[in-house]
């Protein structure tokens, strides 16, 4: 007879063995409610890690192009600030070209403005300078400071260059960094090619006595600086439109980090109710189990001996 | 007639008291898990005498027979090949998990992504001194990571080589262990309790063996046994007295060869098996972790060369080294970051260059991609060998509760056979009594 026998370390070793696995899956739940993750290591789920590893750089991405958002709607509102005061400089000037335009501008009046206007082609030539809060030129495109030389004889010339460069902002979307300082500063008047700096000096001689009739040369400059006024708001105009695109692609940005993080939420956070539930029925099975185990294992014939 | 009686009682006796003895041994091991239960025969005697043609047969009782050990030999073999394909599984995954914890907790995947965020940051204001330098750290935290990653990776193979090394040596202890079983098996005489422990040892070793390693088992006439390892073409690791010797050469970084007395074989089984794979897997691991960093190295460095540097010269390698365990960051400081087109005046503010870099590094044969295909097919192989283990575990159960029912102590059958054999004892003595109570009676005549 082989004989089939209901073995004590049989019966002993299953048993440990059985509450072991109970413990084992209790000890993971706990873990998963205590971290609030759900993946502990790639293999517990190798896609959802893979996903979660592709939502973290979707995350990181998306925190990247916020910031960079930010910093360029730093700068369009800087750049936006300066054109604002350079567009009320214009205006000053426009007053003054009118005012020397009239005959009743004596020599000393028209002196009195000339110096103003020169003054104020100074703001301008240092708002044309003007550079970010990191120390970046507004206006050079994107070349090195400064945007704009003067030489000895005071003539000012542009050192920037056309290209605005661009800064992504979401995937496939780059918006330019602002305007640069040909766009800005320099026109054409009746197809010849000026600047505001030139119109603005020009106007300063003439009215000095550089011209023969400074009345009528302050009138002719009232050409130029419209049109620099033109280039000024145009610009003014391309800036904000700038800025609303940024403020729009920044709620956008908010609404995609909270679908992000939804999605990560859903693939690798713990589901806190559902754990619990768990949790509790292998709790349950364990406690039954450790209690059978104890009244089965007092059942030996040895006690009835 | 009534010494008969007595001689009867007597054998009886002796009987119940060596099957109590017996019991009381299966008792004691009810917890020794090498242990096979024991039985013992018991056979009526009885003597036959001829005088001419007439014929007598006397009863003389009972003798004892031979110890029986129980279960048997294809139990056992099923559990020490489930044992060997279970220790294999669970082998590969102690290795590959070794592999995942230094690829994976190393946190290379977000240090390849922190750096692909401080490039396309810089975009935003490719002058700014500080994002500059933030750039250039998280690079050089990078190369830190990948050197570190490296050396994890590099320990923990160590790890499993130093494992290998000490499975091949106790498959050695357990091998020569056999051989000297073997010889004494041969001594041992048969039916006694002697032989039957040996029996329980040479099985004992048989199974610690196929943990180690996958075998194959034949026993000769006297149960010494002859084992082969359960691979084509294998030679004799253990036969009768003489045991061979098993090595493990490894090659650093390469290829694991298993011999046995010089020849090559391959297990396909046991805790050696696993190892051997695990280690197979760590190269691989290896060469996709080297491939990462030398993709990092060259696709940054090619970009630096093709860009000029914040003060407009030409830009210099930003990482020296070939491979993770030697990558280094050697840019000096933020201003090197080559973040224009070659040919850009100093302070330029074009990005151009930046923008490759950038779309270089994140591409799909990219480094970034590339970490990524290895942390998934590694954590894919590990979560599909742990369902293989979970399966394995199962049939391992299995076999090892057949296996014990047959050869298991059952302590409530032991206490029935005590109360059962006490009983018989009690019985014979009665008969010897009764004997005696006879003779007095007889004596008592007249």
């Amino acid at each position: 007879m082989a004989g089939i026998s209901n073995s004590t370390s049989a019966f002993f070793d299953r048993s440990l063995g059985q509450m072991n696995d109970l413990r084992a899956s209790l000890e993971k739940f706990q873990t998963q409610i205590a971290t609030g993750v759900r993946i502990e290591r790639g293999s517990d789920d190798p896609v959802a890690a893979a996903r979660l590893r592709a939502l973290t750089r979707l995350e990181r991405r998306g925190e990247t192009e916020a910031e960079n958002a930010a910093r360029l709607g730093q700068d369009l509102t800087q750049s936006s600030n300066e054109i604002v005061g350079v567009v009320e400089i214009l205006q000053r000037v426009r007053e003054l070209a009118v005012a020397a335009a009239s005959d009743t501008a004596g020599a000393s009046g028209r002196e009195a403005i000339a110096l103003e206007i020169e003054q104020l082609g100074e703001e301008l030539f240092a708002r044309a300078n003007a550079v970010s809060i990191t120390g970046a030129p507004l206006f050079a495109g994107t070349a090195g400071s400064p945007s704009f030389v003067r030489d000895a004889a005071g003539n000012v010339t542009y050192n920037g260059n056309g290209q605005n460069g661009t800064v992504p902002v979401a995937p496939g979307t780059q918006i330019e960094r602002g305007v640069s300082g040909d766009q800005l500063f320099e026109f054409d008047v009746n197809g010849t090619p000026e600047s505001a700096f030139n119109v603005l000096s020009g106007l300063a001689l003439a009215l000095r006595g550089g011209a023969a009739d400074p009345a009528q040369a302050a009138q002719d400059a009232l050409a130029g600086i419209d049109a620099a006024l033109d280039s000024a708001t145009r610009s003014q105009t391309i800036i904000g439109t700038r800025l609303d695109w940024v403020i729009a692609i920044q709620q956008n940005q908010e609404t995609r980090a909270i679908d992000v993080a939804e999605q990560r939420s859903q693939v690798g956070d713990t589901d806190i109710t559902d754990t619990i539930v768990r949790l509790q029925q292998v709790l349950t099975a364990l406690e039954a189990s450790q209690a059978s185990f104890t009244r089965i294992s007092s059942l030996s014939l040895f006690n009835a001996l | 007639m009534a010494t008969s009686l007595i001689t009867i009682g007597r054998t009886g006796i002796a009987a119940s008291r060596a099957a109590l003895e017996l019991t009381a041994q299966n008792i004691a091991n009810a917890s020794n898990a090498d242990y096979t239960r024991r039985r013992i025969d018991q056979s009526e005697l009885v003597t036959t005498g001829r005088i001419d043609r007439l014929q007598r047969s006397t009863l003389n009782g009972v003798t004892i027979g031979t110890v029986d050990r129980l279960g048997n030999e294809f139990t056992q073999r099923q559990v020490r090949a489930s044992t060997s394909d279970l220790a294999r599984v669970e082998a590969e995954i102690a290795g590959l998990r070794g592999a995942e914890s230094a690829l994976e907790q190393s946190g290379l995947y977000e240090s390849l992504v922190d750096f692909e965020a401080a490039l396309t940051l810089l975009e935003s204001d490719p002058t700014d001194p500080a994002l500059r330098t933030a750039a250039v750290e998280t690079a050089r935290q990078m190369a830190e990571t990948f050197q570190f990653a490296d050396f994890a990776l590099g320990n923990a193979r160590d790890l499993a080589e130093a494992e290998l090394g000490a499975g091949v040596d106790v498959i050695n202890g357990t091998a020569a262990a056999l051989a000297r079983i073997n010889v004494d098996l041969v001594g041992a005489r048969e039916g006694t309790a002697g032989r039957a422990a040996l029996l329980d040892a040479r099985d004992a070793a048989l199974r610690d063996l196929a943990q180690d390693v996958g075998i194959e088992v034949s026993f000769d006439q006297f149960g010494a046994a002859e084992v082969r390892l359960s691979a084509p073409g294998s030679p004799v690791l253990v036969s009768a007295s003489s045991a061979a010797t098993m090595t493990a050469s490894i090659t650093p970084g390469g290829p694991v060869e298993i011999q046995i007395d010089g020849a090559v074989v391959s297990p396909a089984s046991g805790d050696i098996a696993g190892r051997v794979a695990a280690l197979a897997d760590y190269t691989q691991r290896q060469s996709e972790l080297d491939a990462a960093a030398a993709a990092t190295i060259a696709r940054a460095n090619t970009a630096q060369a093709a860009g000029a540097t914040l003060d407009g010269s030409p830009g210099q390698p930003l990482f020296s080294g070939t491979r993770a365990g030697d990558i280094t960051m050697v840019l000096g400081d933020g201003a090197g970051l080559a973040v224009a087109p070659a040919g850009s005046p100093a302070g330029s503010r074009d990005t151009g260059n930046l923008a490759n870099l950038i779309a270089a590094f994140g591409a799909d044969d990219g480094p970034i991609a590339g970490i990524d295909r290895t942390l998934l097919s590694l954590s894919s192989r590990i979560a599909g060998l742990d369902t293989t283990r979970n399966g394995l575990a199962l049939i391992r159960e299995s076999a090892v509760a057949t296996m014990l029912s047959e050869s298991g102590v059952d302590l409530d059958t032991e206490a029935a056979n005590l109360v059962r054999l006490q009983q018989a004892f009690d019985a014979n003595s009665r008969v010897i009594q009764v004997a005696t109570e006879l003779f007095d009676t007889i004596l008592g005549l007249g």
